[in-house]
């Protein structure tokens, strides 16, 4: 994958929505009993 | 507008706003379906500590299985590695949707066990609202329907997330509540969260031209690989895992084949995301709940001592989630809309270098690679011959907890389901060659 490509990845916001509520939900999880 | 109406010379002139809602409801069907065989699981051979993620490995493993036949069986591996080519950096998107699927599917088996399927399902069920938000706020989906649209989407979709309200209080009564009702409820409010975020990449890859069945073959690694790790790190090491699959050997052939229902029904939602978009796709695959319901009431006879209201209130509620069905299934996107559903996709064709023209067509269900027969490679027929020995070896020596089951309608039923089945895989071939 070009270099231009990896930054078009990393700068879209379509990618960062969908990481920060996964975190979230990981957190989420591991906390239940 | 043309471009929804139009076809490829030689195929069904269906507009693809209809054909997405064929879809939509097929994938309703099956996803309802794969309720079924895990009610026949007999969790008490469990760990009652970590069955929740014994369970969702189950059937994320008869997922994995599933989600690499069906595409190789429909397209070939040569149209997959050729698609996945063609976009790579959608593979990311892949992965993560996957990822958000495990972590929301094992939160829904702690919601289930904690407050009862019937208050659980319409809570997660609040996942169309939110891809439905995302759809309207990244995809500049139902931007410039008019007022009439959005009333028609929005009241479509709170109908069937209020139909599922009424549906779970009706059959609250159903359900053994233990207690920790609030994690419970935490625990199905998340998952919601994380399904309806999960729609983002379904979207982001349809609109950049690939197709559906590459999607879900790399969006299984991300699921499986996710569920792994979190039932490695919860059960505390791969070799307690070992010994905890080892124990469930005799149930897993039910979390399996619901894994395998689940994933058809989600190869049509995909479909629908793709063609009708997720504010209008995501609610009308939801409507699974009736499926799931007929399935209880009829089959294994859930609802037998309900009282009359009780059985009334289930069909008001099934009533209106019906209704609120019929009016997203005729909310058909208008010209300044899809003129917006254009600009979203243009968006992802300049910042990642895609052919527009080409993108357009596979957009429009006319992906040229479409028309050549896929080039058939022998380890195709291993990949089959493989899924298919995994599930006679786990149907042999197979327990199951003791149900009455009322074999009749679980006849109607079936045929009920292979149906739908039937009917949309004809029209998506012929209208798109499955593209």
């Amino acid at each position: 994958m070009k270099r231009s490509q990896s930054i078009a990845i990393l700068t879209d916001v379509h990618l960062w929505v969908p990481i920060g509520v996964l975190i979230l939900g990981i957190i989420l999880l591991m906390s239940l009993r | 507008m043309s471009e929804n109406l139009t076809a490829a010379r030689g195929r069904s002139t269906l507009s693809l706003h209809k054909l997405g809602v064929f879809c939509g409801l097929t994938a309703a069907v099956w996803l309802g379906t794969a309720e079924a065989p895990t009610k026949l699981v007999n969790a008490g051979l469990l760990d009652a500590a970590f069955a929740p993620f014994i369970l969702s490995m189950g059937m994320v493993m008869g997922a994995f299985v599933a989600r690499w036949t069906v595409p190789t069986l429909l397209k070939g591996t040569g149209f997959i590695f050729s698609d996945l080519r063609d976009k790579p950096h959608l593979i990311v998107w892949a992965l993560l949707a996957g990822m958000l699927w495990a972590v929301a599917n094992t939160l829904t088996i702690f919601a289930v066990r904690n407050v009862g399927l019937s208050i659980a399902f319409p809570l997660w069920n609040t996942n169309s609202l939110v891809g439905l938000f995302w759809g309207w706020l990244l995809f500049k989906e139902l931007r410039g329907s008019g007022v009439k649209g959005w009333s028609k989407v929005l009241g479509g979709a709170f109908a069937i997330v209020g139909g599922a309200a009424v549906l779970a209080y009706a059959t609250a009564s159903e359900s053994e509540t233990p207690g920790k009702a609030l994690v419970g409820i935490v625990a199905a409010l998340g998952a919601g969260v994380l399904l309806g975020t999960m729609y983002i990449p379904y979207r982001k890859a349809y609109i950049s031209g690939m197709n559906p069945l590459s999607f879900v073959t790399i969006f299984t690694f991300g699921e499986l690989g996710t569920v792994f790790i979190l039932t490695a790190v919860k059960v505390g090491g791969v070799a307690n895992l070992t010994t905890q699959l080892h124990l469930a050997r005799p149930m897993l052939f039910w979390p399996f084949l619901g894994g395998f229902c689940w994933v058809i029904g989600d190869l049509f939602q995909n479909f629908a995301a793709k063609y009708i978009g997720i504010g209008r796709g995501i609610p009308l695959s939801n409507t699974n709940q009736l499926w799931g319901l007929a399935w209880g009431a009829l089959v294994f006879a859930e609802f037998s001592g309900l009282s009359t209201s009780a059985k009334a209130l289930i069909l008001t509620g099934s009533l209106v989630m019906i209704a609120g069905a019929v009016s997203i299934s005729m909310a058909d996107p208008g010209p300044s809309e899809l003129v917006n559903w254009k600009q979203a996709r243009d968006r992802e064709c300049e910042r990642y270098g895609l052919d527009a023209v080409k993108v357009a067509a596979v957009v429009a269900g006319d992906d040229p690679l479409a028309e050549h027969p896929p080039v058939r490679h022998w380890l195709e027929a291993v990949v089959m011959i493989v899924a298919v020995g995994i599930f006679v070896w786990l149907g042999l020596g197979t327990v199951s907890q003791h149900l009455s089951l009322n074999m009749p309608w679980m006849i109607v039923l079936v045929i009920g389901t292979i149906l739908p089945l039937g009917l949309c895989g004809t029209l998506l071939w012929r209208r798109t060659r499955f593209s």
